[in-house]
């Protein structure tokens, strides 16, 4: 199920890659358009590295790596 | 490496201005820069514990639509800027004060004490203040 509006999805997204491995991979779907204009800027912001986003049907997912 | 420090002094109980208060705060801290906020005057009675909803987030036109829309909730936000950065809450000593409070009448693991305007202002002459 998709994450609420911004912030939502970003909060959501950074507490999932604190919990990961160098290397891992996390997606979060977010059908709030501002999060997926807004979280790409936020991640390389904090060294993750943008894996891409894309548009389904109903929600974008925006996929990052965990880098540090 | 940690960015600017960003200092928010909120004093209004409207729902929109806790709302942007919580999402700067919260997006503030995630993206590595400290932040620390100021709550004092009509703002003070939005962290009173175990407020219902209702009553905790009034406002105007927009307030309606954050609830429709179930915009994450304010107090929910500032907890995880708290979790996942460097997020930092006083509770205005005066505001306490005049109310007749102690911390123990707001919501639990969301301040880090009491402070006062002067101190405030005074350690904010090293960051960005915004006042809402």
């Amino acid at each position: 199920m998709p994450a609420a509006n911004f912030p939502g999805p970003l909060m959501e997204l950074i507490a999932a890659l604190k919990l990961v491995q160098p290397g891992d991979e996390v997606e979060v779907w977010s059908t709030d358009q501002g999060s997926a204009k807004d979280i790409p800027e936020r991640v390389s912001k904090v060294r993750h590295e943008l894996v891409g986003v894309s548009q389904d049907t109903n929600h974008w997912s925006i996929v990052a790596r965990e880098a540090k | 490496m940690s960015g600017n420090p960003l200092y928010i002094l909120l004093c209004s109980g409207e729902h929109e201005k806790l709302q942007i208060a919580a999402m700067m705060a919260s997006v503030g801290a995630v993206s590595e820069r400290p932040v620390e906020v100021f709550v004092s005057m009509n703002a003070i009675f939005a962290f009173a514990k175990g407020s219902p909803t209702e009553s905790r987030y009034r406002g105007g036109a927009f307030s309606q639509l954050l609830k429709d829309k179930h915009a994450p909730d304010a107090i929910a936000l500032f907890r995880q800027g708290k979790q996942l950065g460097e997020l930092k809450m006083w509770a205005c000593s005066m505001a306490l004060d005049v109310q007749g409070w102690e911390t123990d009448r707001l919501e639990d693991g969301l301040f880090d004490g009491t402070l006062g305007l002067t101190r405030f202002l005074s350690d904010a002459e090293g960051g960005q203040l915004v006042t809402l």
